[in-house]
């Protein structure tokens, strides 16, 4: 039985001015899977993104999600049913401590509402302890119970793209939609992501849609990826497949590489377009530095 | 072992003796504080309540640009109205005060929702101009609405009998204000605080998140109107004439700036700050004027006009030195007093 679709977009298309960002882009993530979107800088990855949280409104084409068109709904009605995004320039609010922002995150489950809370009625303090309780869980499982206290303007890169990441989860979503999660990580460091990607998959009952330049973890991780070159859909595929595909590395690396060989197979890696920077990120409970 | 144990049980009393002295500290503060009125007779009492008057004023513009982001440069229209809706519901339809302050409140707060609609639209220096250029229009046009506020001669809006003393209607007006301080400590510490402090950092993260940015600024509005309305009300009855003069441009400017010394986000900052340049205008020409050795080519008339310099003097002074306003500069002492040593 084919599991069903939770999100589907049909013909996408957005200009910026003469700008055509998106070209009639269609895409669908079923449930449970992971899927890669990639493409150069510049191809409208990152657009995709902000028309499918809603923070875009595009020109043409629908978006469906959960078998029903959210296409005209505002971003935080989305959120509420059930997208959840991290951002390429990093999603925490730097006011906020490490835990604030969790909090922050669990806004759609306080179960209160901001009057009752403002109100100081008797069960928003409880269960203002209550979600504490639970960020600190979160912060636990992500390995930043040291820097819990901090404010996150004050903290690494690192640490705060793992803050973004638990935020993310912490709304509790039916769909995680990640903007280069492996950006700023080594090589290694991405692999581990990957496995982690996948453990929340399976844990969680998540669905994944992610950008991401770093080939190797996509490989490792997607189910299946989109290829995205200015703004048009380049194809489509397993990864293994995609990976071959001529006109992917055409696009990744120039004409001239579209007659290369045939790449052995898991030592040659598509070049992202720029080289991201080396920071360290501490997804799995590393230590932090400036704790 | 032994020793392990006595640092511990030192360690202990230490810590219970810490509590004992903060506590002790903030009763004395308290007690100090409530001097003026206990001691100061009338007079005091009067400026008391104006003190009070001007801290609910003061956070009702810190939960605007303090809490969601936004300005407003308007606010003697909000506090404006809602002196004249209690003054024209205690003499007019006769209601008993407690009715007509929330009468005003809660014109403040449909005046303030319907400013904010216009508002949402526009954000930075073109929302400051809107909300500027609505407090104006406001003055010249509701203010001067004969039937509604007494055309020139103002509406008068007298207390009822047990408000009468000076000393009874200092303490409601520190009653209301302890209410509002309670309700913005609240809001701070639930999901609307976050909420919001997402809204002023980055309203595309917020939306994301599940928050309504639109719903969240307007309800800033009108929260932020309705304490200025609760604020005109309790100014209404405490001068007992309300008139469109009390209610130019100049106060609100010195609101906001006062809200800004104070410090945004800092309740005991902001109460500090607005008492203060609440009771600035009123002492500081008799103090002076009452000093042995006047200065020459100073008078009485010049001592008059010194408080709005000393306002501006003041705001050069936080905004080049201390941003976080008088709330920057007091939190050692505040975040020792509430929470001992650990932070």
């Amino acid at each position: 039985m084919k599991r069903h679709q939770l999100l589907k977009v049909e013909g996408l298309s957005l200009r910026f001015g003469g700008l055509q960002v998106l070209n009639d882009l269609s895409l669908s993530v079923r449930e449970g899977q992971i899927v890669g979107l990639i493409g150069p800088n510049g191809a409208g990855k990152t657009s995709c993104f902000n028309c499918l949280t809603g923070i875009y409104q595009p020109q043409g084409g629908r978006v469906f999600f959960d078998g029903k068109d959210v296409s005209h709904l505002p971003t935080h009605r989305r959120a509420r049913r059930g997208i959840a995004r991290t951002w390429q320039n990093l999603g925490v609010i730097d006011s906020l401590t490490v835990t604030e922002n969790v909090m922050l995150a669990q806004y759609q489950r306080a179960g209160y509402s901001a009057m009752a809370g403002m109100l100081g009625l008797a069960g928003t303090w409880h269960r203002e302890r209550e979600l504490r309780r639970d960020a600190a869980e979160i912060v636990e499982y992500f390995g930043l119970e040291a820097v819990a206290d901090e404010r996150t303007g004050e903290l690494p890169y690192g640490v705060r793209k793992t803050c973004d990441m638990a935020m993310a989860l912490a709304t509790d979503p039916k769909l995680l939609m990640l903007d280069e999660p492996a950006s700023g990580l080594s090589p290694e460091e991405a692999l581990t992501l990957g496995a982690t990607l996948r453990e929340l998959r399976d844990r969680l009952r998540l669905t994944i849609l992610m950008i991401e330049h770093h080939v190797p973890l996509v490989a490792e991780v997607c189910d299946y990826v989109y290829v995205l070159n200015f703004g048009k859909l380049l194809t489509e595929g397993e990864p293994e497949a995609i990976q071959r595909h001529p006109e992917v590395i055409a696009a990744y690396l120039g004409g001239a590489a579209a007659e290369a060989d045939e790449p052995d197979d898991d030592t040659v890696t598509l070049p992202a377009a720029s080289e991201p920077p080396k920071w360290p990120l501490t997804a799995e409970g590393g230590s932090h530095g400036t704790a | 072992m032994a020793t392990a144990t006595m640092t511990f049980a030192r360690v202990k009393v230490q810590r219970r003796f810490g509590l004992l002295l903060r506590v002790t500290i903030i009763v004395a503060l308290l007690a100090l504080a409530s001097l003026p009125l206990v001691l100061g007779g009338d007079v005091w009492a009067q400026r008391i309540s104006r003190a009070a008057i001007y801290a609910i004023i003061g956070l009702s513009i810190n939960t605007l640009t303090g809490h969601a982001g936004q300005i407003s440069l308007g606010h003697q229209a909000f506090v404006g109205i809602g002196a004249f809706t209690a003054a024209f519901a205690a003499t007019r339809i006769g209601l008993p005060l407690g009715f007509g302050l929330a009468a005003g409140a809660l014109a403040g707060m449909a005046t303030a929702a319907i400013v904010g609609m216009v508002a949402l639209r526009v954000t930075g220096l073109y929302l400051a101009l809107v909300t500027l250029a609505f407090g104006l229009t406001a003055e010249t046009t509701i203010f001067n609405w004969r039937e509604f506020t007494g055309g020139g001669a103002g509406a008068f809006a007298p207390r009822p009998e047990i408000l009468s003393g000076d000393r009874a209607f200092a303490l409601l007006c520190l009653g209301v204000l302890a209410l509002v301080l309670y309700a913005d400590w609240r809001l701070v510490s639930t999901k609307a605080g976050r909420a919001l402090a997402a809204v002023r950092n980055d309203e595309r993260i917020a939306s994301t998140l599940g928050i309504n940015t639109t719903g969240y600024k307007l309800a800033a509005f009108s929260l932020s109107g309705l304490a200025a309305g609760l604020a005109g009300g309790l100014f209404a009855h405490w001068n007992q004439i309300v008139q469109a003069m009390d209610f130019e441009f100049q106060v609100a400017l010195v609101w906001v700036l006062m809200t800004v010394v104070g410090g945004l986000r800092s309740r005991l900052g902001v109460v500090l700050a607005s008492a203060f340049f609440a009771l600035l205008p009123l002492t500081l020409p008799n103090f002076l004027a009452g000093l042995p050795w006047q200065p020459p080519f100073l008078n009485e008339a010049v001592y008059h006009v010194l408080p709005p310099f000393i306002v501006v003097v003041m705001l050069l002074v936080v905004l080049r030195f201390f941003p976080g306003g008088l709330g920057q500069l007091l939190r050692p002492a505040t975040r020792w007093l509430t929470k001992g040593g650990k932070r």
